[in-house]
């Protein structure tokens, strides 16, 4: 038995595949199996982009309550003058907390593992990379600038701009901004053979924009994925809003300090997210915002123990020297993969 | 489509007035149309009511009272009776977190006939799915959505969807059922063995005529049927609302073309060496 699991999972990265393939089915297709009325049942805080415009999904994204709740309750209540009391605040307190239960278990592993969209540019990008799509990675100055987008985004769309539409600033088209430019609205829709999300909104000028934008990003980061890794996942503002929580939860990503470290830096090429910090941090800061605890860094250090995905006390993973040996025989840090060499089968032995 | 490009090349030009906001996305009950476009019995909400409650009104039927249907929660609110004053009611959740959608039914009963107005009100409230709820007979005669849309979700023009005919809680095979909208769409059509009728929206939508109170034009439908029994005709409704096709105000070529577009932008990267930038 062991064995045989150990054949079929003989990484952490392939346990990672198969869960994020059965949890893309499950925020993707995933009513068939939880019900239909289980989406909204089981999550509508989900902390992964598992879109409430498709149908067909299991459990929605705790983004689309929060900005309904910015702008149907709170910027309602705000402009007509009432009290600003529980019963308008406590759906978004209660959406919160639901986040952070799902939330305090996995944590950031939810982009990691769990996020559709994370998955599909998972794929694309190993599809760039089994084609020979060259790279492109992000130096510490590069990422710096990037790196603010996703709290400009988590402000800005999910909270500030549906809270001034709900108190009649701005115009409704900005009800949930954040979902309208959303790739995962348009990928996971397609996936379900719908086109409606796919096609521009053109009933005011506000909606076309807002769609033309939408649709040119989603073109961007499809193309792209092929030759940068988790290129939304880097503007997300789910990964803020994981990254404001992400010491509460047991998951976590935990790095010790180490002698060999300073010359090595093999764990920052492996990291999807581009994050240096892995390489010249320890302890509490090497766990960084943008961390999607998606292990990469732990498989490929190459020494016994320094890097670890623990979940509370309890070590899940640690980084060991016999690990990374077998590890990069199949893929480099960067996510080269091996050639598929094709071999013919051996004829059988006449002589048996 | 012009007034559309123009403004997206404007970009930001100056925020405008805020149009009007819906109350949510989930599917609610048709608002009380000032003439009945139909003659079947109709739930209809009426404006009023307040967050968290919802003004009913009863529209060719005589009831003195609505019975609104909890998907559950605590069993002594499960069913609940409000008064109807001169065809009009407030109805709430039945308590929190009893659920999302609630049944709402009334009912006229005289000696030769019995007529019941049907519908499902969406209270933003979480608690157990409307499955049991569904499933549970509330009266002799009923139409039964399987399913109900979900949250986000509408009834939409050209959109197939299935109405279970129940006679004592069970099927009712190769049974005629009526459909109207407040468009003047009139269609009947039948059960199949398993008593479901099969519906597919009509596109008969008039978005000018409809209510624009809210961001998605919505106009009512009813389906109805009857049955003979007992020497007594048992008449049963079902209304609530449909919206406009989403084809109609949208654009698969724009959207194609402003997805080339972004993909056009990354191309580059493709063509460009490995490198690590900044």
């Amino acid at each position: 038995m062991a064995k045989a699991l150990n054949s079929l999972f003989p990484t952490l990265s392939r346990v990672r595949l198969t869960v994020q393939l059965i949890m893309l089915f499950v925020t993707v297709w995933g009513a068939s199996i939880v019900g239909h009325y289980s989406a909204e049942k089981i999550s509508d805080a989900l902390p992964a982009l598992s879109c409430a415009y498709d149908m067909d999904n299991g459990g929605y994204c705790v983004l689309i309550p929060l900005q309904h709740q910015m702008h149907h309750r709170v910027g309602e209540a705000l402009v007509k003058a009432q009290e600003v009391g529980l019963k308008i605040l406590l759906p978004l307190v209660m959406t919160m907390l639901t986040f952070l239960a799902f939330f305090f278990v996995l944590g950031k592993a939810f982009c990691g593992w769990v996020c559709p969209l994370g998955t599909l540019q998972e794929i694309v990008q190993r599809v760039g990379r089994r084609f020979g799509v060259a790279q492109h990675t992000l130096g510490p100055q590069s990422v710096g600038k990037v790196r603010p987008v996703k709290w400009l985004i988590l402000i800005g769309l999910v909270f500030t701009l549906p809270l001034l539409t709900g108190m009649g600033i701005t115009p409704h088209a900005f009800g949930n901004p954040y979902c309208d430019i959303c790739p995962s609205r348009i990928a996971t829709t397609l996936l379900t053979g719908g086109t409606e999300q796919f096609a521009l909104n053109a009933e005011s000028g506000w909606h076309f924009a807002i769609g033309a934008f939408a649709n040119t990003l989603f073109g961007f980061v499809l193309i792209g994925a092929l030759a940068i890794r988790q290129p939304f996942c880097r503007i997300c503002p789910m990964l803020a809003m994981n990254a404001a929580f992400r010491f509460v939860s047991l998951a976590r990503l935990t790095k010790r300090a180490h002698d060999k470290c300073d010359k090595c830096g093999i764990c920052a090429k492996a990291c999807p997210m581009d994050i240096h910090e892995i390489h010249t941090e320890h302890g509490r800061k090497a766990y960084h915002d943008d961390c999607t605890l998606c292990g990469r860094c732990v498989e490929f250090c190459p020494d016994d123990d320094i890097i670890a995905l623990k979940l509370g006390p309890i070590p899940l993973f640690r980084s060991s020297r016999e690990y990374y040996k077998t590890r990069v025989k199949g893929e480099s840090p960067e996510g080269d993969v091996k050639p598929i060499k094709l071999v013919r089968k051996p004829a059988p032995d006449a002589s048996a | 489509m012009k007034r559309s490009l123009c403004a997206l090349l404007l970009g930001c030009a100056s925020l405008g007035t805020a149009q009007a906001q819906h109350t949510h996305a989930a599917p609610l009950a048709p608002e009380a149309a000032p003439t009945p476009w139909s003659r079947a019995p109709l739930l209809l909400a009426a404006r009023g009511g307040g967050r968290g409650a919802a003004s009913i009104v009863v529209q060719n039927i005589s009831s003195q009272a609505v019975t609104v249907f909890a998907p559950g929660g605590d069993p002594a609110r499960l069913k609940l009776d409000y008064p109807a004053a001169a065809g009009r009611t407030a109805i709430q959740p039945s308590g929190a977190t009893m659920g999302n959608y609630h049944w709402v039914q009334a009912r006229e009963e005289r000696d030769t006939t019995v007529r019941v107005a049907s519908t499902v009100w969406y209270f933003n409230n979480p608690g157990d799915a409307p499955t049991q709820l569904l499933t549970q007979p509330k009266s002799e005669l009923e139409i039964v959505p399987t399913p109900l849309p979900r949250e986000h979700g509408h009834y939409r023009e050209s959109e197939r969807w299935r109405f279970l005919v129940r006679w004592q809680g069970k099927p009712l095979a190769d049974h005629p059922v009526t459909m109207e909208t407040e468009f003047g769409s009139r269609s009947t059509l039948f059960t199949n063995a398993h008593g479901v009728a099969t519906i597919i929206f009509p596109r008969d939508f008039d978005p000018e005529k409809a209510q624009a109170a809210h961001d998605r034009p919505k106009a009512g439908f009813v389906l109805s049927t009857t049955h003979h029994a007992a020497n007594r005709q048992f008449m049963t409704a079902f209304n609530h609302t449909y919206s406009p096709e989403p084809e109609r105000s949208r654009s698969l070529a724009w959207g194609a073309a402003f997805s080339t577009l972004g993909a056009l932008i990354a191309f580059p990267l493709l063509r460009r060496k490995e490198a690590t930038h900044g």
